[in-house]
């Protein structure tokens, strides 16, 4: 009879903290940091921890535009995103050619490709009634022909000092990058809980019916979140050349699966409407030091497709269990 | 009399995708030399035959509301098994094709096990298991390779009886399940359940068994279309199947299956699937630089999208 009360206990607290998706990400973020110091020693130092979180910013930033997408409602989602980025590194840096003078060409050019692509994925989302899924996916192809056709297959120009500077310079001790992401969480936390176009979002995202009825045109407003995914993107893909320093085919190849991953940790409902971006932020940190493990593990690519899949897998299985009870 | 059958011709959900084949069978007689050939035919059939059968497999599962998006590496996974283990006697060539059509339908019923009794969305479980199933083939075979004796793919580019090439007979096979399949009430039960899942469930239809078996059925479809990307391939590669889950979903929408799930039929999806091949075939036949093939296949997925469109969005337009 005790026990079962116990047991009963147990489970309540279970819920409740079950009840924050967000405590459970942080856990287990401390949780993987504590397993890699068991089996690399030295990965709970500051300067390695440093450097996860640096790595978490490329994919924080292409997760910041899915992140608008999936809340945004309407099976919303981006699978374009690491092809997009792969096509912004060689862009932006066949504009740039290693010239700080270049940087603002470069900058606008990457951003305005991810806008373009964002746009006609919109388009087709919203306007012709493509499941997003299959119109992304889709791109994803169009936008991979297209970095192949824009560089014939050899890329060129590499990023300059200013950009690598950015990329890959620290301010007493702290990555320039790391500060930049701060800065861009906060800026987003505030767009969307304390400005009306993040209210407008949730409301596209959580009853498209209703916003509609409330003077929003829910049909282009979706067209241009996808547009600013596509931008954010962009944007990702110039920093992300400022950490390689030159380009390469396909870098943003890993990004898409991380990206989606990291959203869904992050307690970001996938039916949309609701959600914070540290939470995304948080998904991220811990799929990067997730992926750092598993290379401190020396584990193959196959294994590590293997342990995102069944994260994601978990995650989507769990999530919905809750939301049943 | 005779109007009213051409209007009901002419709405049926698979009529626009009709008009399209004609179109393209047209270019690609243009273009590919020799298309009305009989070598060409049995030559064209190695390959858009797997791209039927997965187009059939994903219109199954969208049918009763659902999606799968691990299909691809789901065949993927099969090759590199059957690749892995074949042998060069009849036993172990029937033995190992067996297992393969097996792994094929267990990897399906797995999706549709999860869909159908927790529910969660679709396309982002059977992402995430088109992962895993990527992995766990990356893991059984890192570069493409593999043994698969010249027994079992020569077959696949033989004809019977002089005539009937290989993959026209399994192609055969596959319309003998449809029919088959239309005469089961467990398949009408999937547009009810596709259709209006509550509506279908407070009729007495138990929703969680047709999902199931919905899945089952696509996986069947899968294992075949898995068996001739194998004889068409010959090897064994965790990347062989990448481009069927994009292929299949699109050749579906194509083909009158309405995503949201309920309407369209097996014929639409078959049509979809020979379109989106020619379409391929065009590429080839264009002469079309390898640089522009990537972009090509995605872009001409996207108008076929478009085109696939029209008559939805034009009964929306006329409806307000």
């Amino acid at each position: 009879m005790e026990n079962k009360a116990r047991a009963g206990a147990v489970s309540a607290t279970l819920k409740s903290l079950a009840a924050n998706q967000l405590t459970i990400a942080v856990a287990a973020v401390v949780v993987l940091w504590i397993f890699g110091e068991i089996i690399a020693p030295g990965f709970l130092s500051f300067g390695h921890i440093m450097s996860v979180l640096r790595l978490s910013v490329f994919l924080g930033i292409v997760a910041l535009g899915q992140s608008l997408v999936v809340m945004a409602g309407g099976e919303g989602i981006d699978l374009s995103v690491g092809s997009v980025l792969s096509l912004a590194v060689v862009i932006a840096s066949s504009l740039l050619m290693g010239k700080n003078a270049n940087i603002p060409a470069a900058l606008a050019g990457a951003i305005a490709a991810g806008f373009l692509i964002g746009l006609a994925n919109g388009f087709g989302v919203s306007y012709i009634g493509i499941p997003p899924l299959i119109m992304t996916l889709a791109m994803a192809s169009v936008v991979e022909g297209l970095s192949l056709i824009y560089t014939g297959g050899y890329p060129k120009g590499n990023a300059p000092e200013l950009l690598e500077a950015l990329g890959n310079g620290r301010i007493l001790a702290v990555p320039n990058i790391l500060i930049l992401w701060v800065v861009v969480i906060i800026g987003a936390t505030l767009l969307l809980f304390r400005k009306r176009w993040g209210a407008i979002l949730f409301g596209v995202g959580a009853n498209s019916v209703t916003a509609e009825l409330s003077g929003v045109t829910v049909k282009r407003f979706r067209m241009f979140v996808y547009a600013i995914c596509g931008a954010i993107t962009g944007f990702a893909g110039f920093l992300v050349l400022g950490y390689t320093g030159t380009p390469y085919l396909n870098l943003g190849g890993p990004y898409l699966m991380a990206s989606i991953a990291a959203v869904a940790v992050g307690g970001i409902s996938l039916a949309g409407g609701s959600g914070s971006y540290v939470g995304a932020a948080i998904g991220c940190i811990l799929l990067t030091t997730l992926t750092s493990i598993l290379v401190a593990l020396r584990t193959t690519e196959a294994v590590r497709q293997i342990v995102y899949g069944s994260l994601l897998f978990v995650i989507v299985v769990a999530y919905t269990r809750r939301r049943r009870e | 009399m005779r109007a009213s059958r051409i209007r009901s011709i002419v709405q049926d959900s698979s009529f626009p995708s009709f008009l399209m084949l004609v179109l393209l069978i047209i270019v690609n007689a243009i273009l590919q030399p020799g298309f009305f050939s009989y070598q060409v035919f049995r030559i064209n059939f190695m390959t858009f035959t797997p791209l039927i059968l997965v187009s059939l497999a994903q219109a199954t599962v969208i049918l009763v509301g659902a999606v799968d998006l691990s299909l691809g590496a789901g065949i993927s996974l099969v090759t590199v098994v059957m690749a892995s283990l074949m042998g060069a006697t009849t036993a172990s060539i029937v033995l190992i094709s067996v297992l393969g059509v097996g792994v094929a339908i267990l990897l399906s019923l797995f999706n549709g096990f999860f869909v159908a009794t927790i529910g969660p969305p679709p396309l982002i479980m059977t992402f995430a298991t088109s992962t895993i199933w990527f992995g766990i083939a990356l893991l059984i075979m890192p570069t493409p390779g593999g043994h698969i004796p010249e027994s079992y793919y020569g077959l696949y580019g033989k004809s019977i009886g002089g005539f009937l090439p290989v993959p026209v007979v399994v192609l055969l096979l596959a319309l003998l399940l449809c029919l088959l399949l239309g005469r089961l009430r467990a398949f009408r039960h999937l547009y009810a359940v596709g259709g209006h899942e509550r509506a279908a469930r407070a009729s007495g239809i138990r929703v969680v068994r047709t999902k199931i078996f919905a899945y089952l059925v696509s996986g069947i479809f899968v294992a075949m279309a898995a068996l001739c990307v194998v004889g068409n391939t010959g090897t064994g590669d965790a990347r062989s199947g990448q481009g069927f889950t994009l292929n299949s979903v699109a050749a579906a929408i194509i083909g009158g299956i309405a995503f949201s799930g309920g309407k369209g039929n097996y014929l639409g999806a078959a049509i979809g699937g020979i379109i989106l091949g020619l379409l391929i075939n065009i590429i080839y036949f264009a002469q079309i630089t390898s640089f522009y093939q990537e972009f090509m296949k995605g872009a001409i997925i996207i108008v076929a999208l478009l085109f696939g469109a029209v008559p939805r969005l034009r009964r929306e337009i006329s409806k307000r």
